[in-house]
C-alpha cells in the first residue's frame, strides 16, 4: 500500500482493503500452522475451478447481491438498514405461503405472484423501522438489529409449526417443500430465471440511483439532510421509499432461495446473510457494479469455505475472521485515520 | 545584503533568526486549480500581521498550509528558523502554532470545561470534574470571558465561542496563533471587543497572523498588511501605516474598475441610504404576506410571536434584529421548515400556512441560508450535485429520467455565470472557499424564476466585490418585480438595500420603518428603547 488511501478512488481502496485483510489473516492462519498455499489453493478450487464450484458461487452471491444493493439504496439515502436478514426471512416465508398455497396453478402465475408477495412482505417488514424513524426519529440501527430477531423467530415458527414437514427428522426443523413444477433452480442455483432476475434488478436498481431524480437527490440527503430540506427534499418520504425498496430487494432474495436452491425453508438458514450484504454493499461502494464483484467476492468466499473441509482441516470461523477484518479495515479507512497515518508515514519517510 | 531586494510577489523576502515565520516559494494546487502559488513570504515576531485578499484569493488556503492542514506541492514552512515537516498540523502545533478557524469545532453538548479540557489535558491520571472546572474558570476570568465553566457549548453565543476558540489554542503557548476571518461570525461591538483581545495577546510576545477581507477592519487592528490575488502575493508585508483604503482596495480587487471602486466607497464607509422613490406597486397582491404568525418555542432563539408583515412585488423588506430576537424563526417558518402554531402565511395570495418547503418552491421561493456550509450546501457532494439539487427536485412533467451529463453541463453554465472559482463541476462543494460556496448558493437560488427571495446573512464573510455583487443581484431582482425578506446583522447593508425595515425583538415585530432610515431610531427600535410605532 504505498500509495495514499485517499488517491486511491473509492475502487482501489476496496480492493486494497480486501488485499490487506487477506495478507492479515493468511498471517494468522500461518501462525495456527495451517498452510497459506494450500488454504488459498482450496478457496480457489472452491470457488471457482473444482466441478460446480462456479455455480456455488453464484448461489451464495445472488441473494447477497440483493441484499446488498437493498443496502446500498438506505445507506445512499443516509439509513443503516441492517435488517436484511430478517427481511429476507420474512419475504422468503411470504413466498412460500403463496407457493404452497395455490396447488395446481401454473408456474407462471404463482411465481411472479410469490415474488411481488415476498417484496411486499420485505418492504411491509422494513416499513416498521423506515417509519419509526422518520416520524419518531427512532434510531434505525437499534430498530432494523432487533427486527432480524422477530424475523429469525417468525421463521423457526413456520418451520417449525405453520408449515412443517410432518416426515422431517432432522435436527433443524423445516418445511414442506414446494412443487418440483415451481423450482426456478436445482440445488446448485444457477437457471436462466434466477439470472434474468439478478440482471433486471440490476439495471433498475442502477438506473434508480444513478438516472433518476430521487436515487441523486436521495445520496445528497444522505449526505446532509439539512440542506436537502432547505431544498424542499421530503426527507419522510424520500426515507420511507428507501427502507421500503430495501426490504422489498430483501424479501425478493427470499423467493428465489425458496423456490431456487432450498425449494423449502429450513429454520435459521444463511444466518450470516444480513450482515455479510452490508459489508458488501459498503465493500462496494455503493454502487451497483461494485456490488456486482463484491457479492461474487463474498459469495466465492462462502463457496470456498464449504469446499474447504475436502483439503484441509480449516474451521468455518477462519470465514467470519476474514469478514470481520475486512469489516474493521473499512471502519477504521473511512474515519480516515489510516489514511492519515499511512500518509504521514510516507512523508517522513521521504 | 549584497543585492538590492526588488519588490516583487515571487522574491523571498531577507529573512534572519528575526523572523517569527518564514514561508518560501509555497504552491497549494487542487487538482488543476493552483490555490495558492510561489508565495514567499516573512513575518517579524511579536506583531499583529493581516493577509488579505478577495474570497478565493487563496487567503485560507495559505493559513491552512502554514498550519499544516493542507500539504503544499512545493514550499516550505519555517517556524523560528526551524522548517517544519509539510503537511503535518501535529508537528506545527507541537512547534507552537495554533488556529482559529472560521467555523468552530468545540463539541456542543459538552461543557466549556470539558470541551477545553478535551484539547488542553490536565497532567496526571486522576480527574476531578471540581479541580477541572476551577482551573478552566480561572483561566476564562483571567481571558475576560463571562461563561461558566459547566455551561453547555451549544449555548452559548457565537463571540463567546469564538473567545473559547481562542483560549483553546492560547492553551499550548504557541508562538504564533492563526485567525481565519475572525470578524466574519461576529456582530459590530464584539469585533471592538477581539481587536482588544489581539492587541492584548500580542503584549504578551505571540505573533498574529489574521486572515481578513474588510479593509476598515485591517487598518485598524493590523501592523503590517500582506495581499494575496488569485493566489500571488501581490503586496509583502507592508506596516499599515504606510498605507490608505483606496490603495488597499485597489490591490485587492487588481484592475477591476467597478470592483474596484466598490471596494473604495465600501473602504471610504459611505453611509447614506438609498433614498429614492419606493420601486414596487402598493396595491399589487403581496408576493409574501404574513399574518398573525406564531412558531412554538425553540432552543436557542425566541419564538415568532403574532408576527404580521407584508412584500409587495418589487419590494426589499429588511429584517432588523439583535440576534436571537425571532430572525432565524421568521426564516424558517416562512421557507416552511417549522409550521406556523398560530397566523397564516400567503405566497402571491396563495394560502401556504400548511404547505411543504417543496409546494412553497414550486410558487418560486428562494432561499439563502444562515449557515452555507451545512445549510446551502452538502460539502461532501459534488458541484454538479448541490447546483442542480433545485430542478431536480421540481423536474418537468414527464421527466422520469435524467443524464448527469447534462446536469454536469447545467451545473458549469450556471457556476460560470455567477464567476466561481472551481477545478471540475465533479469537485466536492466543500472544497471551495467561503465566497466560493455562496456564489454557488446564489447560482442554484437568484436564478430568473426566483419570486420570493428569502436572503439570510447573505454577504456575511465575503469580500468587497463580492458583497458588492450581491447587493446589486437583489437590486436587479427587485427591478424584475420579486420581492425580497433580507436577514442581516449589518445594519449598512439594510439600510442599503431595504425599502423597509422591520425590527423584530423577543420574535414580535417592534417597529418598522421605511427609507430613509435613522440608524438612531432602528438601533434603539432593536434594543427596546422606543415604543412600537410606523
Amino acid at each position: 500500500m504505498s500509495a495514499r488511501m485517499a488517491r486511491l478512488g473509492p475502487v482501489g481502496r476496496s480492493v486494497a482493503l480486501v488485499v490487506a485483510s487477506i495478507l492479515l489473516v493468511s498471517a494468522v492462519l500461518t501462525l495456527s500452522g495451517f498452510s497459506v498455499l494450500t488454504v488459498a489453493n482450496g478457496m480457489w478450487q472452491g470457488a471457482v475451478s473444482a466441478p460446480g464450484a462456479w455455480q456455488m458461487s453464484f448461489r451464495w452471491g445472488a441473494p447477497l447481491f440483493l441484499v446488498a444493493i437493498g443496502v446500498a439504496i438506505a445507506l445512499r439515502a443516509g439509513f443503516f438498514n441492517i435488517g436484511g436478514l430478517g427481511q429476507f426471512y420474512v419475504g422468503a416465508t411470504a413466498a412460500l405461503f403463496v407457493g404452497l398455497g395455490l396447488p395446481g396453478l401454473p408456474a407462471i402465475v404463482v411465481l411472479p405472484l410469490a415474488c411481488l408477495a415476498a417484496m411486499a412482505a420485505g418492504a411491509l417488514f422494513a416499513f416498521i423501522p423506515g417509519w419509526l424513524r422518520v416520524r419518531y426519529g427512532t434510531d434505525e440501527v437499534i430498530t432494523t438489529l432487533m427486527s432480524n430477531f422477530i424475523g429469525t423467530l417468525w421463521l423457526q415458527y413456520v418451520t417449525a409449526v405453520l408449515l412443517k414437514d410432518p416426515s422431517g427428522t432432522g435436527q433443524q426443523t423445516a418445511t414442506r417443500p414446494v412443487e418440483e413444477a415451481y423450482r426456478i433452480a436445482n440445488v446448485q442455483g444457477v437457471s436462466p430465471v434466477t439470472v434474468g432476475i439478478l440482471v433486471a434488478a440490476a439495471i433498475l436498481v442502477w438506473l434508480l440511483l444513478e438516472r433518476t431524480p430521487f436515487g441523486i437527490t436521495s445520496a445528497i440527503a444522505g449526505r446532509n439532510p439539512v440542506m436537502a430540506r432547505w431544498q424542499g427534499l421530503r426527507l419522510e418520504r424520500v426515507g420511507l421509499l428507501a427502507f421500503l425498496l430495501s426490504g422489498a430487494l430483501a424479501g425478493l432474495a427470499g423467493a428465489i432461495e425458496v423456490f431456487g436452491p432450498q425449494g423449502r425453508l429450513v429454520s435459521g438458514f444463511s444466518p450470516q446473510l444480513g450482515f455479510t450484504a452490508v459489508l458488501v454493499a459498503i465493500v462496494g461502494g455503493l454502487n451497483v457494479g461494485g456490488i456486482v464483484l463484491a457479492a461474487a467476492f463474498f459469495g466465492g468466499l462462502q463457496a470456498a469455505l464449504l469446499y474447504l473441509p475436502i483439503v484441509t482441516p480449516l474451521p468455518p470461523s477462519a470465514l467470519d475472521l476474514l469478514r470481520g477484518t475486512i469489516a474493521l479495515l473499512i471502519t477504521v479507512t473511512s474515519l480516515s485515520a489510516l489514511g492519515r497515518a499511512l500518509g504521514r508515514r510516507r512523508a517522513r519517510s521521504d | 545584503m549584497t543585492t538590492e531586494a526588488i519588490p516583487s510577489a515571487a522574491a523571498v523576502p531577507p529573512v534572519g533568526a528575526a523572523a517569527a515565520l518564514a514561508v518560501h516559494g509555497l504552491t497549494v494546487r487542487f487538482g488543476d486549480l493552483a490555490a495558492v502559488e510561489d508565495v514567499g513570504i516573512a513575518f517579524a515576531p511579536g506583531r499583529i500581521h493581516a493577509v488579505v485578499g478577495q474570497n478565493g484569493a487563496g487567503k485560507t488556503t495559505f493559513a491552512r498550509a502554514v498550519m499544516g492542514l493542507v500539504r503544499p506541492a512545493a514550499g516550505s514552512v519555517e517556524l523560528a528558523g526551524r522548517t517544519l515537516p509539510p503537511g503535518d498540523v501535529v508537528a506545527a502545533r507541537a512547534a507552537g502554532i495554533d488556529m482559529v478557524h472560521q467555523s468552530f469545532a468545540l463539541p456542543p453538548t459538552f461543557t466549556v470545561a470539558e470541551a477545553l479540557e478535551l484539547f488542553v489535558p490536565a497532567p496526571g491520571p486522576v480527574y476531578r470534574r471540581s479541580t477541572m472546572e476551577a482551573r478552566w474558570e480561572r483561566v476564562l476570568r483571567d481571558a475576560g470571558i463571562e461563561a461558566s465553566p459547566r455551561a453547555r457549548i451549544r449555548d452559548l453565543p457565537i463571540e463567546t465561542l469564538q473567545a473559547l476558540e481562542i483560549v483553546r489554542a492560547l492553551a499550548g503557548r504557541p508562538s504564533l496563533l492563526i485567525l481565519d476571518e475572525p470578524t466574519a461570525v461576529l456582530p459590530p461591538p464584539a469585533i471592538e471587543r477581539l481587536f482588544a483581545r489581539l492587541a492584548a495577546i500580542r503584549a504578551t510576545g505571540v505573533t498574529i497572523l489574521i486572515v481578513l477581507h474588510k479593509v476598515r477592519e485591517v487598518l485598524e487592528l493590523a501592523d503590517t498588511v500582506s495581499v494575496l490575488r488569485h493566489g500571488r502575493l501581490v503586496l509583502p508585508p507592508t506596516p499599515a501605516s504606510e498605507l490608505t483604503p483606496a490603495r488597499l482596495g485597489h490591490l485587492i480587487v487588481g484592475s477591476d474598475a467597478t470592483a474596484a471602486a466598490a471596494a473604495v466607497a465600501e473602504a471610504d464607509a459611505i453611509e447614506e441610504a438609498v433614498a429614492g422613490a419606493p420601486h414596487h406597486a402598493a396595491d399589487a397582491v403581496p408576493v409574501l404576506r404574513v399574518s398573525g404568525a406564531s412558531t412554538a418555542a425553540a432552543a436557542a432563539e425566541a419564538p415568532l410571536r403574532d408576527v404580521s408583515l407584508e412584500i409587495r412585488p418589487g419590494e426589499i423588506v429588511g429584517i432588523a434584529a439583535v440576534e436571537g430576537n425571532g430572525q432565524r424563526a421568521l426564516v424558517r417558518a416562512v421557507v416552511g421548515l417549522d409550521t406556523l402554531s398560530a397566523g397564516r402565511l400567503e405566497i402571491d395570495g396563495a394560502d401556504v400556512t400548511r404547505a411543504e418547503t417543496l409546494e412553497r418552491r414550486r410558487r418560486g421561493l428562494r432561499a439563502i441560508p444562515f449557515d452555507r456550509n451545512s445549510e446551502g450546501v452538502s460539502a461532501t457532494s459534488s458541484l454538479w450535485e448541490n447546483v442542480t439539487i433545485g430542478e431536480l427536485l421540481r423536474p418537468a412533467p414527464g421527466r422520469r429520467f435524467v443524464t448527469p451529463g447534462r446536469l454536469r453541463a447545467r451545473a458549469t453554465e450556471a457556476l460560470d455565470a455567477w464567476n466561481v472559482r472551481y477545478g471540475s463541476v465533479d469537485q466536492r462543494a466543500g472544497e471551495l472557499s467561503g465566497g466560493n460556496i455562496q456564489r454557488l448558493i446564489f447560482s442554484r437560488e437568484l436564478g430568473a424564476d426566483a419570486r420570493l427571495v428569502v436572503a439570510a446573512q447573505p454577504t456575511r464573510g465575503l469580500d468587497l466585490a463580492a458583497t458588492a455583487f450581491v447587493r446589486e443581484t437583489l437590486r436587479d431582482l427587485r427591478d424584475r418585480d420579486a420581492g425580497i425578506l433580507l436577514v442581516s446583522s449589518d445594519l449598512d447593508e439594510l439600510f442599503e438595500c431595504s425599502d423597509r425595515i422591520v425590527v423584530l425583538l423577543g420574535g414580535a415585530v417592534a417597529a418598522e420603518f421605511r427609507s430613509p432610515f435613522s440608524l438612531a431610531a432602528v438601533g434603539a427600535a432593536m434594543v427596546g428603547a422606543t415604543e412600537p410605532g410606523r
